[in-house]
Order: structure tokens, then C-alpha cells, then sequence
């Protein structure tokens, strides 16, 4: 009885609730990440491993190729941020509203790509952007007039591309978490602003977007992880983790490259700390300044 | 109302397709009972093999030894499979039972490189692309069986330079190899015909300059049409250079004892010899980078290039993409820059490993040399999988090379056979170290774009290439 | 004041078909490549090579041979059915089980105050930030001395527990009204009471969101169940889908029939999980 009572207590429950998260992060967190940040400090090789110290990070400060990857990388996530946040929750409000009709049927189509496997839209879109005549690219550009362009091997293309295909697949997606966000709101909250006579980029600017804020910092906080860590995307793109002066190369096909093509697991490891650092210290600035740590929001 | 129905259904399809997935396979349903309580309740999940019809990946016998193979390419495993059967046919004493996996290829050497550093959990038997080979065997013989003692009796007939492909720093053979992958010139002979070039011409061939006086005869011949080419260089593959160096009989690897060293005469003769062609409207640069593409498919399909250097496996692309195409195409010897050079180098392909992990690891080790090596075997790699087979005992015996019945032989005008024992003692070998991933990264994301499509100066491209590598070793 | 409204209802119902017709053309340019898909599953592999993407309806060059292969009584076409019956039974007890764990855990990190409450967020928000690649081989030889390997638990379990689906439901329930748990709590309702009476049924959309989410990700998840599964019979779509790309060639007749079809079910789980949020909360669920 005692027993339950303490369980049963506003004091005890949250840890009650939160406990299958410490439980799985002490059983399949702790140790493989301690064991990752150690191995960013060794050199890891079949005949035996030793310890280098901060030579893989020294590394890493001279290598090139590495730099390469983590401007790509950033380049990516700020685009994708620019272009899936704002349209996405655009979508939404309007998918939202009595004006458009038949909604079902859209949300399901634009849901459509992200169920595809990144597998046959990689190979899709490969053959899409292909610089032979029969890509539909360039089955486009020579309608125009413009002649054919090798879309996968020049930098603003291949980003384009890179995003396009972003786009194409995490739109729904966005629109998906904005749409289930703004159910959160009071109905009652806008028919106040009605008889006060709001217009309705009033309600927008004043309702929605304060209103939707968890929902945008969420949204945010995963754009920038995904963004930073995209990789399967490039590799599909180009068949390959290989693209001509590296113009696909992000970071974690960096790592990829490093510990699995080249089997220096204590290299690709620094690598990946400094990916969790990166995106940390965006994600926690973020987040702070949005006040998701305060006490209540209101 | 209505979302009880839904939710109703919802339950209704996670019910069944439970029950549908306990029904097939009585070990699932242990493992997620397992997975509601703790994590630690250690079900004995043994894959026992269920009635339905799977199909099957297992072969042999069961009460043999038992072996697991991993491989990438599903019909590699077919091919153990076969052979496992005629193994325990000729060794009733030492029966085995093989299960045969095939992963998705880069998956599959992820796989196999964790299960090795973790020391557990690897195969027996392991294919693993040549270019992935470094990785693996720089365990020298802490991670991989050595081959020598059960490839022994095949080595006389075996093609030297493709066994030191899969040889280890210590000199010990670690991978059995497939095939030959011997470099050679496919010549779309339909076309070339129509422009009034004969196979006489095309065998006159010596010398990479006669080749280019051909091309200008053909290009001239079909009237300097647009979007037509004589043949195609590559952005993204290493091929050309491979061939160049084993002309010169130089290697940019260094192999296991010197630096690498990419400033090579062959290589620079190579590259300037390209950039002459793309100026002169020779050549184009390959659509998507190499052949062996789809767009490069297309390329040869729209007959928008009617010759290039490739491994003989790339028959298998023939006749798998380009059916419409049979009997047009002619292989012949690769040409060199001086007479006299030998002319082929053998290119990519997959080496069989035994790992330190197996079971029994001289079992198979002999099973696997045995499946590889010998002449039942090579016989059903030709049948099979269309390669080009190592052990040159078989090429001269006319039942095995010039069997019309098989699709190879009735694809192309002649005789592949006929071209690799022609060129029987002049394949050469690029060394695959530790570096040499690092040098084909460069080259082919850097340095060929560089020089094929931008034009640089083919010295300063190969001397950023060499700063590069420096810093990697 | 009858013609302001009138006038109010023409307008309404020309933006009502410019919205329309705005995500008519969107979906029109979304769906294009799948719709590409669609009609390459129809062709042989060659005709890919052949003439690329075409999108025309040529019908003489579109066959049912490569679905009748799929669903043929052959040795690819019965893998194929066990790989999608296996990943079926993973995605939904995934789902099912995701949702409940994470649920809870995030009303745990947004309803109440508590000393460690921020340092379990962070670590929440932390974990979503570490590539898996890095964790791939210490975790395999920890699912190993588990005795986990080649089990679906092994698939499973790091994965239940997942930080983003926490982190979507605590920030969906930071937006809620928390007037209701005290009302709850003065009628005597006990903590967990609250959770699953008053709160879980007002968190509806999230849980569709993420039901679908959580779906699509474990439906296409290919790298973690490889490492851990062994057999052929155990594998998962997406792992035997991708075994038809190699360096040797890829086998495109099987690849884009047997992609296209694999969207079916997640498709299906998606229908029946947006219903959810299209009721979201309204004022009355708010006042009990």
C-alpha cells in the first residue's frame, strides 16, 4: 500500500514515465558512445589498436577533403532550413483553412515520396538529372532550347539537385508535423480574433505562429541533425560516395568513406564527434534562445 | 463511429499480419515475447528451417560440416552451391552444408569489416570486391585464413598476376579470384562495316596511333557526324591508366614496399593522349563517367561510340542490357604505345576469403580453392557467371572454349577465348594496397575531371594527385 | 449587407479554387517521379537502359511481367513476400510499441517540474545528434554479448525508445493547455490516470504524425537490421531489394516493380493514421 502510494505520488511519477528512456539510454547509449569517443583517440587497425591521442583531430584541422564535406554539409542544411520550413508551414495553414478542397487526396500525394525507399527515388532521380539526352532534365532543357547540361557534375547543379530531391521527399513530411501542430491550437482562439475583427495575416502573425512554436522549434531541431547528417541522398544521386571534385561529399559520407572504405574506424569516429559537436552546439544555441528549456511556456 | 471502425481495422490488420508472421516462422514470435518483457531473456532463436517452400540457400549435406558464406551477388552462392554438392559426391568423408547469404554489396563489406573488428559473428567463407580487399586483408593472418597450402595443386595453371592481386604484405594468397578481368577492345563491327571499315583493319591494330588513324577514318567515313565518336574516355574510372601502367609495366601503388607514386610515364602519356582525342573530336568524355552505367549503356546502344578498352566481363553487360545488339560487336587485343608493351591488365573483380572465424578453417579453405580453381569449377563460373576464368588450362580445350551453346560465345563475332589466349602471356597487374583507395578516390572525383573536362595541364593535375596521396602516407 | 456577403462568397469560392488548384499542381509535380516508377515497373529492365525514364504511355513497350514474376510461384518471388511479411511484422510491432514508450516518457519530460527534468531533455535532444555510423560497431558487439544478434528484438530494441518521436511529443503537449491535469487531479484522478484518460486522447495528430513517421523509417530502415539479422529468411525488404543493385550488375525488372509495390502497406498504414489528425482538439475535448 505504502509502496503504492510513493508510486503513486506527483513527486515519483515523472520518473516513473521518463524510466524506459533512462533505461534504453543505460543500455544501448552509454556504452557505445563512451566506446565511440575513446576510439576517436586510437588508431584502430586489424593488427591491434594504440593510442594517438588528439592526432586524429589534428587531422582532421589539415584534411581537406574533410573541410569540402562540412561546407557542403552546412550549405545543404541552411538551404533545406530555408526552403523546408516556411513553405511546409505555409502548406499547412492553407491545407488547414475551408478553402481547398479534396484535401485528402493532396496530403496523400505529397506523402507519397517519403514512403518511397531511398533506394528506387535515389535511382529515379539519377536517371532524371543524368547528363544524357533521355534525362528528363535535359529532355526539359533542349525543349527550351538550351541545349543539355551534365547537371551531377557542376557545384550549383548538383546542389540544386541535392535539394530538389530534399524537397521533393520531406515537404510532405514538414507539412505532416505542422498540420499535426496546428490541431494543438484552440479553435475558440480565432473565432476571438474574428469578432475582434482580425484579418486573417493578423491571425497568421499573432495566433498561428506563436501558437505553433513548439512545433517550428521541433521541426528546426531535426532539419538542422538531418541536414548536417545527409548522406544516403548523395549516395544515390551519384551511385557512389565518389562525386566528381567531391561536390556530393558530406560529412557523414566522409565518415563513411574514412571507416568503411578505408577502415580507419578511430578516424571516422573523430570524424562523427565532430558532427555530434557541431550539431549540439547549433541545436542547444537554438533551442535556448527559443526558450524550449524555460519553465513554462506561455 | 467512424473512428471506431477505423481503429477497428487498424487492430484487425496488426492482428493478422501478427499472426500471419508467427504462423511462417515459430522463432519470430520468441523473439518479440522477448522483446516485450526484458531485453536480456535469452531465447534460444535457432533458425530452424521452416516447412514452407523458401527458397532455399542452404545446400549440401546437413549432417556435414556446416559453413556460412556471405556474398554479395546471388548468383556466386548458386555457384557454391552447385559445387558443394559435387564436393560431398567426391568426399563422402568430409561432407559439408553450405548456407549461401546474399547482401546488398556495400552493406555486405560493412557487415563483414564490423564483424571482424568485433572478432565475432564473421562468415567462414566471405566474398569481397577487390576494391575493398586492403580493408580486409591487412589483418595479414589475424582476420584471414591463407589460401596457399589448398590453392597448391591449381597454381601451375593459374594466372600468376591475378592470384598476387589477393596477396596479403606477407606474401601469402588470402583471396580466390573468379576471373581474369583481362583488359580488351570491343569494336562495334556492324557499324564499322557500314563505314567501310573491315575486321582486317581493326586486327592491323598495334598501336594506340594506329587506333586513332582508324578512328579519323571512321569519323571521316560517316561524314564528321555530330554526337558520333569513336570512342569515349573516362571521368570516373581508373581503367585507361590501369592499362597504361601495365604497358609500361609501371605501378602507381608502389605495391607493398615503395611509396606510392602517381607521376608516371604511362599515366602522363595516357592523359595527354586523351586530351589530344577530346580536342580533336575523337572521343567525348563517357556520359555519367564510365561505361558501365546506364547512361553509358545508352551511349553504346545509340552507337554514339563504337569502340572502348573494357574487362571481359563486361560480356555479361551485353547481353544483359543490350540483347538488340548480338552479334554486332567484336573483341579484340588492346592497343599499345609501343610495340612489343604487353597489352592487358586485369581489372576489377572479387576475391573468396576464409576468415580466422570459421569452423574448420582448412576445410574451407580446400572446398573454397577447389570451387574456384579447378576445372569443374571453372567450368561452371564460364557457364554461369560469364567470366573469364584464371585457370588457363581450360582455355585451350576447344569443348570449354568454343561451345557455340553458350550465350557468350554466341553474343560477339568471335571467340572470347580465342582473344585471351592470344594475349595469354601479356596481362599485367596493378597492385590493390592500402593506398589505393585513397589514390582512386582522387583521381576519379578530382584529377580526371580536371584534366578531361576542364583541361587542365596533365603535370599539375598529377602533381596535386601526388600531393594528396602524400599526405596519406 | 445581403450583397457584402454575397460578394464575401464569390470571393471565397475564387480563392477556394486558386488553393485548389494550387495543390493540384504541386501534387502534379511531387508525384511526377513516382509516376516515372510507376511506368518503368511496367517495362523490362532493358527499355530503362534502351530509352531512360521515358514518360509516355507507349503501351507496346508495357508489360505485366515484371508483377507476374514478383507474385510468381519462383524463387524471387517468394523471397520477395517473406522479406515484405517480415517487414510488416517489425514496422508494426515497431510502430505500436515506439508510440506507447514514447508517449509516456514524454508527458513524463513536459508535464511536471523536477530537478533532472532538463539534464533528460538534453540527453533526449543529444542522442538524435550522434551518427549512427559511429555507434554501429560498438552497439553490434553489445547486441552480441546481449545474445540479441539475428533476433528481431535485436532489430528492435535501440531503436524503441527514439529520441525524436519523445522530443515531437513533448513539445505537442508543451502547447496544450496543463489547466485540465488539475481539474483532473482535484476530481481525484490518479498521475497515470490523467495520462492515459485526459491526456493521451487530446494528443491524437501527434501520435498519428509520428505513427506514420515512425512507420516510414522503420519500413525503409536497412543498415542496423543488416548488421544484426543473419539468414536470408530473417531479412527485411529493403535489405533484399537492395541486393538487386551490385557492382555486376543490377537487376532492374525486379528492383522497380518490387520498390513500387513495397509502398503499399506503409501507404495504407498512412491512410488510416492520418484520420487522426484531421479530428483535432476541439474546444469541447479542451473543457472535458
Amino acid at each position: 500500500m505504502k509502496i503504492k502510494k510513493f508510486l503513486y505520488s506527483q513527486k515519483v511519477a515523472p520518473y516513473v514515465f521518463v524510466l524506459p528512456f533512462i533505461l534504453s539510454f543505460a543500455i544501448f547509449w552509454i556504452y557505445p558512445l563512451c566506446s565511440s569517443i575513446v576510439m576517436s583517440f586510437q588508431n584502430i587497425e586489424p593488427k591491434g589498436t594504440s593510442w594517438v591521442g588528439l592526432d586524429n583531430y589534428a587531422k582532421l584541422l589539415k584534411d581537406t577533403v574533410f573541410h569540402t564535406a562540412i561546407l557542403n554539409s552546412a550549405e545543404y542544411m541552411l538551404l533545406t532550413l530555408v526552403l523546408l520550413i516556411p513553405f511546409p508551414m505555409l502548406f499547412a495553414v492553407l491545407m488547414d483553412s475551408r478553402l481547398v478542397k479534396a484535401k485528402g487526396v493532396w496530403k496523400a500525394l505529397m506523402y507519397l515520396p517519403a514512403l518511397t525507399s531511398v533506394v528506387i527515388s535515389g535511382t529515379l532521380f539519377r536517371l532524371m538529372f543524368s547528363e544524357y539526352s533521355t534525362g528528363q532534365m535535359n529532355v526539359i532543357t533542349q525543349a527550351l532550347g538550351l541545349g543539355t547540361f551534365k547537371w551531377l557534375k557542376m557545384k550549383g547543379t548538383a546542389m540544386g539537385a541535392l535539394l530538389l530531391v530534399a524537397c521533393w521527399r520531406w515537404t510532405g513530411v514538414n507539412m505532416l508535423y505542422f498540420l499535426s501542430g496546428l490541431k494543438s491550437i484552440d479553435e475558440s482562439l480565432y473565432e476571438a480574433a474574428e469578432i475582434d475583427g482580425a484579418s486573417g495575416i493578423q491571425k497568421f502573425r499573432y495566433i498561428t505562429i506563436p501558437l505553433l512554436k513548439p512545433t517550428t522549434v521541433y521541426v528546426v531541431t531535426i532539419s538542422v541533425y538531418a541536414g548536417l547528417s545527409m548522406f544516403l541522398e548523395s549516395y544515390m544521386l551519384w551511385a557512389g560516395n565518389n562525386s566528381p571534385n567531391n561536390i556530393g561529399l558530406t560529412i557523414v559520407g566522409y565518415l563513411y568513406k574514412r571507416g568503411i572504405e578505408k577502415n580507419q574506424m578511430g578516424y571516422a569516429c573523430a570524424v562523427g564527434v565532430v558532427l555530434l559537436v557541431i550539431a549540439l552546439i547549433i541545436n542547444m544555441v537554438q533551442l535556448v534562445l527559443n526558450g524550449t528549456f524555460k519553465k513554462e511556456e506561455k | 463511429m467512424k473512428r471506431k471502425v477505423l481503429s477497428s481495422i487498424l487492430c484487425a490488420a496488426m492482428l493478422g499480419s501478427l499472426l500471419a508472421g508467427c504462423g511462417s516462422s515459430s522463432d519470430v514470435a520468441t523473439d518479440s515475447s522477448a522483446s516485450a518483457d526484458t531485453a536480456g531473456s535469452e531465447e534460444a532463436a535457432e533458425t530452424e528451417s521452416t516447412e514452407e517452400e523458401i527458397p532455399n540457400s542452404t545446400f549440401g549435406d546437413p549432417n556435414g560440416t556446416h559453413l556460412e558464406m556471405w556474398t554479395f551477388v546471388e548468383l556466386h552462392g548458386q555457384h557454391y552451391g552447385n559445387m558443394v554438392e559435387k564436393w560431398n559426391e567426391e568426399n563422402p568423408d568430409r561432407t559439408i552444408e553450405i548456407t549461401c547469404t546474399t547482401y546488398p554489396y556495400s552493406d555486405m563489406h560493412t557487415k563483414l569489416l564490423t564483424s571482424l573488428n568485433a572478432g565475432t559473428g564473421a562468415p567462414d567463407i566471405c566474398d569481397v570486391e577487390v576494391g575493398q580487399f586492403p580493408n580486409v586483408v591487412a589483418g595479414e593472418d589475424l582476420w584471414l585464413y591463407p589460401l596457399n597450402d589448398a590453392a597448391a595443386p591449381y597454381l601451375d595453371t593459374m594466372v600468376t598476376s591475378r592470384m598476387e592481386t589477393y596477396m596479403g604484405a606477407d606474401g601469402n594468397y588470402y583471396g580466390a579470384p573468379y576471373h581474369v578481368g583481362a583488359t580488351v577492345m570491343y569494336y562495334n563491327m556492324a557499324v564499322l562495316e557500314e563505314a567501310g571499315i573491315t575486321q582486317d583493319d581493326v586486327d592491323a591494330v598495334v598501336t594506340w596511333d594506329d587506333y586513332a588513324a582508324l578512328g579519323e577514318r571512321y569519323l571521316e567515313a560517316i561524314g564528321n557526324e555530330d554526337g558520333k565518336y569513336w570512342t569515349s574516355v573516362d571521368t570516373a574510372g581508373t581503367d585507361w591508366l590501369w592499362i597504361a601502367m601495365a604497358q609500361y609495366g609501371e605501378d602507381w601503388t608502389g605495391g607493398f614496399d615503395d611509396p606510392a607514386n602517381v607521376q608516371l610515364e604511362s599515366v602522363s602519356n595516357m592523359l595527354t593522349m586523351q586530351q589530344e582525342w577530346l580536342e580533336s573530336g575523337l572521343a567525348e568524355v563517357s556520359p555519367d563517367g564510365h561505361v558501365d552505367l546506364e547512361a553509358g549503356f545508352q551511349n553504346i546502344l545509340d552507337h554514339n561510340i563504337v569502340s572502348f578498352p573494357k574487362a571481359l566481363w563486361y560480356m555479361s553487360r551485353f547481353t544483359n542490357y543490350m540483347p538488340e545488339e548480338s552479334g554486332n560487336w567484336y573483341i579484340a587485343k588492346c592497343p599499345v604505345f609501343e610495340e612489343g608493351q604487353p597489352c592487358s591488365v586485369g581489372i576489377g573483380g572479387t576475391g573468396t576469403v576464409v576468415t580466422q572465424q570459421s569452423v574448420d578453417v582448412e576445410l574451407a579453405a580446400e572446398f573454397l580453392c577447389w570451387a574456384k580453381m579447378s576445372e569443374e569449377g571453372e567450368q561452371l563460373i564460364w557457364d554461369n557467371l560469364g567470366f573469364d576464368v584464371c585457370n588457363t588450362a581450360l582455355w585451350d580445350d576447344d569443348e570449354f572454349a568454343h561451345d557455340d551453346s553458350n550465350k557468350y560465345n554466341a553474343y560477339f563475332r568471335n571467340y572470347p577465348y580465342d582473344v585471351l589466349n592470344e594475349i595469354k602471356d601479356e596481362i599485367g597487374k596493378i597492385s590493390v594496397v592500402a593506398i589505393s583507395p585513397t589514390i582512386n578516390e582522387y583521381v576519379c572525383n578530382t584529377t580526371l575531371n580536371e584534366v578531361l573536362e576542364d583541361g587542365m595541364d596533365v603535370a599539375e593535375a598529377l602533381q596535386e594527385l601526388q600531393d594528396a596521396v602524400d599526405l596519406e602516407q | 449587407m445581403a450583397k457584402d456577403s454575397k460578394v464575401t462568397t464569390t470571393k471565397t469560392k475564387v480563392a477556394s479554387v486558386f488553393a485548389t488548384g494550387f495543390f493540384a499542381i504541386l501534387c502534379a509535380l511531387i508525384i511526377f517521379p513516382v509516376f516515372a516508377g510507376l511506368l518503368a515497373s511496367f517495362r523490362p529492365g532493358t527499355e530503362l537502359i534502351r530509352r531512360g525514364l521515358a514518360i509516355n504511355l507507349d503501351f507496346s513497350t508495357m508489360t505485366l511481367d515484371n508483377y507476374k514474376y514478383l507474385f510468381g510461384n519462383n524463387a524471387d518471388g517468394k523471397k520477395y513476400f517473406m522479406w515484405y511479411k517480415n517487414s510488416l511484422l517489425i514496422t508494426i510491432l515497431t510502430v505500436v510499441l515506439t508510440l506507447i514508450i514514447c508517449y509516456f516518457v514524454a508527458y513524463g519530460l513536459a508535464m511536471y517540474e523536477y530537478k533532472l527534468k532538463n539534464l533528460l531533455f538534453f540527453l533526449v535532444i543529444a542522442t538524435m545528434m550522434v551518427p549512427f555510423e559511429i555507434l554501429m560497431l560498438p552497439l553490434y558487439q553489445e547486441v552480441i554479448s546481449l545474445n540479441l544478434v539475428d533476433t528481431y528484438a535485436g532489430v528492435m530494441l535501440p531503436g524503441l525508445c527514439g529520441a525524436s518521436t519523445i522530443f515531437f511529443f513533448r513539445q505537442y503537449m508543451m502547447g496544450l493547455p496543463k489547466e485540465l491535469l488539475d481539474a483532473a487531479r482535484i476530481d481525484g484522478a490518479t498521475e497515470y490516470g490523467i495520462s492515459v484518460k485526459i491526456m493521451l486522447p487530446i494528443t491524437k495528430p501527434a501520435f498519428a504524425a509520428m505513427g506514420i513517421l515512425c512507420a516510414m523509417g522503420t519500413w525503409n530502415a536497412i543498415l542496423w537490421p543488416l548488421l544484426v539479422l543473419r539468414g536470408a529468411e530473417k531479412f527485411t525488404l529493403p535489405i533484399g531489394l537492395n541486393t538487386l543493385l551490385t557492382p555486376y550488375g543490377n537487376n532492374y525488372d525486379v528492383l522497380i516493380a518490387g520498390s513500387i509495390f513495397g509502398i503499399v502497406p506503409i501507404f495504407v498504414i498512412f491512410l488510416i493514421f492520418q484520420r487522426y489528425i484531421i479530428d483535432g482538439m476541439t474546444v469541447g475535448a479542451v473543457k472535458g
